[in-house]
């Protein structure tokens, strides 16, 4: 694995450039008067943001010179660390409690959420699953239930927690690999039809999502809870119109928006800066997607190929998935905006997981277009 | 080259690629719909929550005597609330608020805890604890500025004023009367607020102003008023009795001057009083009138014919009405006597005889046409009717103490109107109390006229009855001890039992009253005095006359009624000066402030330090041409006097202005929110009142320079009950 160096893939790291200083601006005009009120200093949550990002960019930075063959050796290693930390999470006294959630290790302001880390540590596992066993994916017995197990310990363990979204994100992602590694049609359609009684068992056994989803189907008949985020995610962007009310000129975000600089980003943007600065986004993820799957198609070889669209589709997905659930196209599960939404360990995580895609791109096999 | 990676993954990923693809596209379609097509509902219901009205209190109208003085003003005072959202640490804030607020801490934790956006800590707190809260500054906790109500002459005139509710709602008495022209209208502030209830700034905002309610201005007088409770007071010292009454109107127009109740209470706190003390007794309390009540006898025998003033009656001791006998008050009885002495006597068997010859419908007649037995209409709320039986069921025992005031129930008021009606040739005016409602910009909105109820009997026999009644107030009537030398006073006593709690009458409990009017001849006065249940000496005539006599002396004095009769010269006490009067009540620790106008600043300066007055002299010019406070004010020693100078009236009108147009900021402190406010207002400048009392602060300070209009910012706080 010696191949000739290419330089990594420019039009990918400058559009995730472009997204993480759309990122800084929303998450300032966001969060400003939240962090005067509660702070008493409106730079609040935007000085840490820029702390993540810079974080965030030398985590890329090295997993960009970092030989992406190595997680191939890795990857048991990985995978089993990631369990630990998962399971480590949920004991108490060790996992760290916010609103009701167990998601956080660590002392102090200095937390990492495992589930992050389980991200991409089971997308690196599963691409080396498949492309090992690249001829056994045909066969369900051998070829896809173990790996299918594995991932639902890791689903179980971050239910647990819970954090339903970022399950449901790495569900998703898997699932796709599978798909891209060239799993029968019929298996996954199988897996499918498997997948929807459980998410209705999921949604039925917690009375929260089953409010989430009625408030979903009809926000109006309890403006109160549930349906109040939908709603007020609804008057921020439906306010925006074609251009928005201006940068910093968002009225929702004071406390009527809820998580105005976290999950709900997307609102206060499309707030601000209207239709246009919203379809922006949404091209700039297109962009990024396009050219994901492009260094997948051509990665040197089938491990390279698997990661690099796990990595593409996880971040596609969340985006896709919070901007649905933002414009009331599904029901409300917590999960951020990649590369906007104000958080730590997922901005580091996205980052890293960026470099990873764009090491791959170095070794890329297309020539014709340089 | 294409075949480090199988063609099925190429294949599986391209197809990837346009599914999400597709998915961008959806969500693009999504937001179209919500951007565009649904755009304008979204951005309605928006607006729609984030608008908040917000009601903003009308300044309440002032309550002015006639004279103008102030008797219940707005100022504004400071409210606490809390947005329990913004509030970390809901012990800490409620520690450190408790002891300013003065509130229980558990309490007001709970309080602040309060899952609402908006929360009411205490409202109207004064402007010394307004101000700790404002240096606590707690996260969390606001002061909003509301309008309070203030008396600023305290317990003056309680019961007439009644008081207003913390929402500025007129609850009793004339605030509640006369509530719809005091109230004025709220108005609105609309603005963009944020979840917690904060405007946004920037924010969509309209203003609709309130409209602030109409001056009342009363018929009663400050001085009168406080003359009348003075003398009632001391009154009710001296004879330990359990309450009183008094009223003083003008007979001529209805309008009362004075009305007064004791025990009574202070609206500034009335919560903390008994409700017993609001009540206003002299309209709502019926009583047995006793001999006071023969006035209406007399004019009624008189107009009649029963009677001439000359006619002579028998009085043995006592009369019989059927198998029961009524004792004359003289229990040796009288002998013979014309009836001008009858009523000089208060002779029952007399006053009997005479009820008797007018029969009961007669007599009736006239009870119910001076107004007994039905509401005066006075302005005020909670008026009774009194208990006047109809004359079909009167039986001759009824007519015979109905004639000397038995069996019978009056208001005082009733009664005072009835003996004006006397006093005023016949004829029975409205009693009233407002003289005219003003607009906030001085426009008269309502102006009430005198109304005569009805012509109760002739001016001849009104004459005739004054004359005789004038009788009565001299050195050997009964109501000798009303008697002023100068005055003609025309009047008569009372005394009544109480009617016991199973019937009869209560041994030892009695009602002293007098009612009476001044001058005779050209009544400006009616008087009168009821005292309920005095220990010791119980007649009308000893302790309700000196009453009387105390509140028309000097009320004439105050009203500058001169005396129309020859004075004996051998007492001469009147001619010793004005300043000795003064002098002599300096020593009570209240001074009356004496006029000092027109003097030189010498002698207005000599004036004052005798009397442990305090001067500042504003303006220049050789003659005192105003004072503040007025004349006949009543202050505490070492009161600064503002004595203003000039040669002429020209200099009045410009205040003490120096050569540039500046003026010299008065000092107010130690003054009254009505003082200030006159001294302001003399010099042209504006001022805004912060708290109630008595003036601690001022800012600009005293003696600065400033331009005619400026704002004075002067603090109140209430004074302390020591001094």
């Amino acid at each position: 694995m010696s191949g000739r160096r290419r330089d990594p893939d420019y039009v990918l790291y400058l559009t995730v450039v472009i997204l993480l200083g759309f990122g800084i601006v929303m998450v300032f005009s966001a969060s400003s008067i939240k962090s005067f009120v509660r702070y008493g200093d409106s730079y609040h949550f935007l000085k840490r943001q820029i702390i993540w990002v810079v974080i965030g960019l030398i985590a890329m930075t090295f997993t960009m010179k970092v030989n992406y063959q190595i997680y191939r050796r890795m990857a048991k290693p990985i995978l089993y660390t990631t369990i630990a930390l998962l399971v480590l999470v949920l004991i108490p006294g060790v996992g760290k409690e916010i609103n009701g959630s167990q998601r956080w290790l660590g002392y102090g302001s200095l937390t990492v959420q495992p589930s992050e880390i389980a991200k991409l540590g089971i997308i690196i596992f599963m691409a080396k699953y498949f492309s090992d066993k690249e001829e056994k994916m045909q066969n369900f017995m051998h070829g896809l239930l173990p790996p299918l197990l594995v991932l639902g310990v890791i689903f179980g363990l971050i239910l647990k927690q819970p954090d339903l979204g970022t399950a449901l994100a790495i569900a998703g992602s898997v699932f796709i690999m599978l798909f891209a590694a060239g799993a029968r049609i019929g298996h996954l359609a199988f897996l499918a039809s498997l997948s929807l009684p459980a998410v209705g068992a999921m949604i039925w056994l917690e009375p929260y999502r089953m409010r989430r989803l009625t408030a979903f189907l009809n926000p109006q008949a309890d403006p109160q809870d549930s349906g109040f985020q939908i709603l007020q995610s609804l008057y921020a962007i439906g306010s925006g119109g074609l251009v928005g009310l201006g940068l910093g000129r968002s009225r929702q975000k004071f406390f009527y928006l809820p998580e105005q600089h976290t999950d709900f980003i997307f609102a206060v943007l499309g707030e601000e800066l209207g239709f246009i600065g919203a379809v922006t986004i949404i091209l700039l993820f297109f962009l990024f997607l396009w050219r994901g799957y492009k260094i997948a198609i051509y990665s040197r070889d089938t491990f390279g190929s698997i990661l690099a669209v796990g990595i593409t589709s996880l971040i596609g997905l969340q985006a896709a998935m919070n901007i649905a659930i933002v414009t009331s196209s599904m029901p409300v599960t917590g999960i951020p905006l990649p590369f906007i939404s104000y958080g730590g360990s997922s901005l580091v995580i996205t980052l890293a997981g960026v470099g990873l895609l764009l090491n791959i791109s170095k070794f890329s096999i297309h020539q014709a277009r340089k | 080259m294409a075949g480090a990676v199988n063609i099925m993954v190429r294949r599986r990923i391209t197809a990837l690629f346009l599914i999400m693809g597709c998915i961008s596209f959806l969500l693009t379609f999504r937001l179209v719909w919500i951007q565009f097509i649904r755009s304008e509902y979204y951005q309605e219901e928006a607006l729609k929550q984030r608008m908040r009205e917000v009601q903003v209190e009308p300044k309440r109208g002032i309550i002015f005597d006639r004279n103008k003085k102030e008797l219940a003003v707005s100022a504004s005072a400071d409210s606490v609330f809390a947005v329990p959202a913004e509030i970390k640490n809901a012990h800490k804030t409620a520690e450190a608020l408790a002891e300013v607020v003065d509130m229980e801490v558990v309490y007001l934790e709970t309080l602040l805890s309060k899952k609402q956006s908006f929360v009411w800590i205490k409202r109207k707190i004064d402007d010394k604890n307004s101000q700790k809260i404002r240096s606590l500054d707690l996260d969390g906790i606001g002061l909003t500025e509301e309008s309070k109500r203030f008396y600023p002459n305290g317990t003056l005139a309680a019961q007439i004023l009644g008081f207003a509710g913390i929402d500025s709602q007129g609850l009793d008495g004339l605030e509640l009367y006369y509530d719809q022209y005091l109230r004025g209208a709220p108005g609105w502030i609309v603005a963009e607020r944020d979840a917690t209830g904060r405007k946004i700034p920037q924010g969509e905002q309209k203003y609709l102003p309130p409209k602030n309610g109409n001056d009342v201005i009363l018929t009663i007088d400050e001085v009168i008023q406080y003359i009348t409770e003075r003398e009632l007071s001391k009154a009710m010292q001296e004879t330990q009795a359990k309450s009183g009454t008094a009223i003083v109107m003008d007979p001529k127009t209805g309008g009362i001057l004075a009305l007064a109740n004791y025990p009574t209470y202070d609206p500034n706190h009335f919560g903390k009083y008994p409700q017993t003390s609001w009540r206003n007794a002299s309209i709502s309390n019926s009583y047995e009138p006793g001999s006071t009540f023969k006035t209406i006898t007399a004019a009624a025998a008189l107009e009649e014919g029963k009677t001439t003033i000359n006619d002579h009656f028998f009085c043995s001791g006592s009369i019989k009405v059927g198998p029961d006998r009524i004792k004359c008050s003289h229990t040796e009885g009288h002998g013979s006597q014309s009836f001008a002495d009858i009523v000089k006597n208060s002779c029952n068997p007399g006053f009997v005889t005479v009820g008797q010859r007018l029969g009961k419908d007669v007599f009736g007649k006239y009870i119910k046409a001076f107004g007994f037995g039905e509401k005066t209409g006075i302005d005020l709320p909670g008026e009774a009717k009194g208990i006047v039986r109809p004359p079909e069921q009167l039986r001759p025992i009824d007519v015979a103490t109905n004639s000397i005031g038995q069996g019978i129930a009056v208001t005082p008021i009733q009664l005072a109107v009835a003996v004006s009606a006397v006093a005023n040739n016949g004829k029975l005016m409205q009693p009233h109390l407002l003289k005219e409602v003003r607009s906030p910009d001085e426009k008269v909105i309502k102006k009430v006229t005198p109304t005569i109820v009805r012509q109760v009997i002739s001016q001849e026999t009104a004459k005739t009855l004054c004359e005789t009644l004038a009788g009565v107030v001299t050195k050997n009537g009964t109501g000798r001890n009303a008697v002023i030398e100068g005055y003609k006073i025309a009047g008569k006593t009372g005394t009544a039992q109480k009617p016991g709690p199973h019937g009869g009458y209560a041994p030892g409990k009695y009602v002293g009253s007098f009612v009476g009017f001044v001058p005779a001849d050209d009544p400006r006065l009616t008087v009168l005095v009821s005292i309920d249940e005095p220990k010791g000496a119980y007649y009308g005539g000893t302790v309700a006359a000196p009453v009387v006599r105390e509140i028309m002396r000097d009320s004439l004095q105050y009203l500058g009624i001169p005396p129309s009769e020859p004075i004996d010269n051998d007492k001469g006490q009147n001619n010793t000066g004005e300043s000795s009067q003064y002098l002599e009540e300096s020593l009570n620790r209240t001074i009356h402030v004496p006029p000092l106008t027109d003097l030189s600043i010498v002698e207005a300066r000599q004036m004052a330090k005798l009397l442990g007055l305090k001067v500042q002299i504003m303006g220049e010019g050789s003659k005192v041409v105003n004072q503040i406070p007025k004349a006949n004010v009543r202050v505490v020693p070492d009161t600064t006097i503002i004595l203003y100078l000039g040669d002429e009236q020209k200099n009045m009108a410009q205040g003490n202005t120096d050569q540039k147009g500046k003026m010299e900021v008065p000092d107010v402190t130690g003054k009254t929110i009505r003082d200030v406010a006159e001294i302001i207002s003399y010099e042209s400048m504006d001022i805004n009142i912060h708290g109630s009392g008595i003036a601690v602060r001022q800012k600009p300070h005293a003696g600065e320079k400033v331009n005619q209009g400026t704002l004075v910012e002067v603090w109140f706080e209430p004074p302390s009950v020591h001094e």
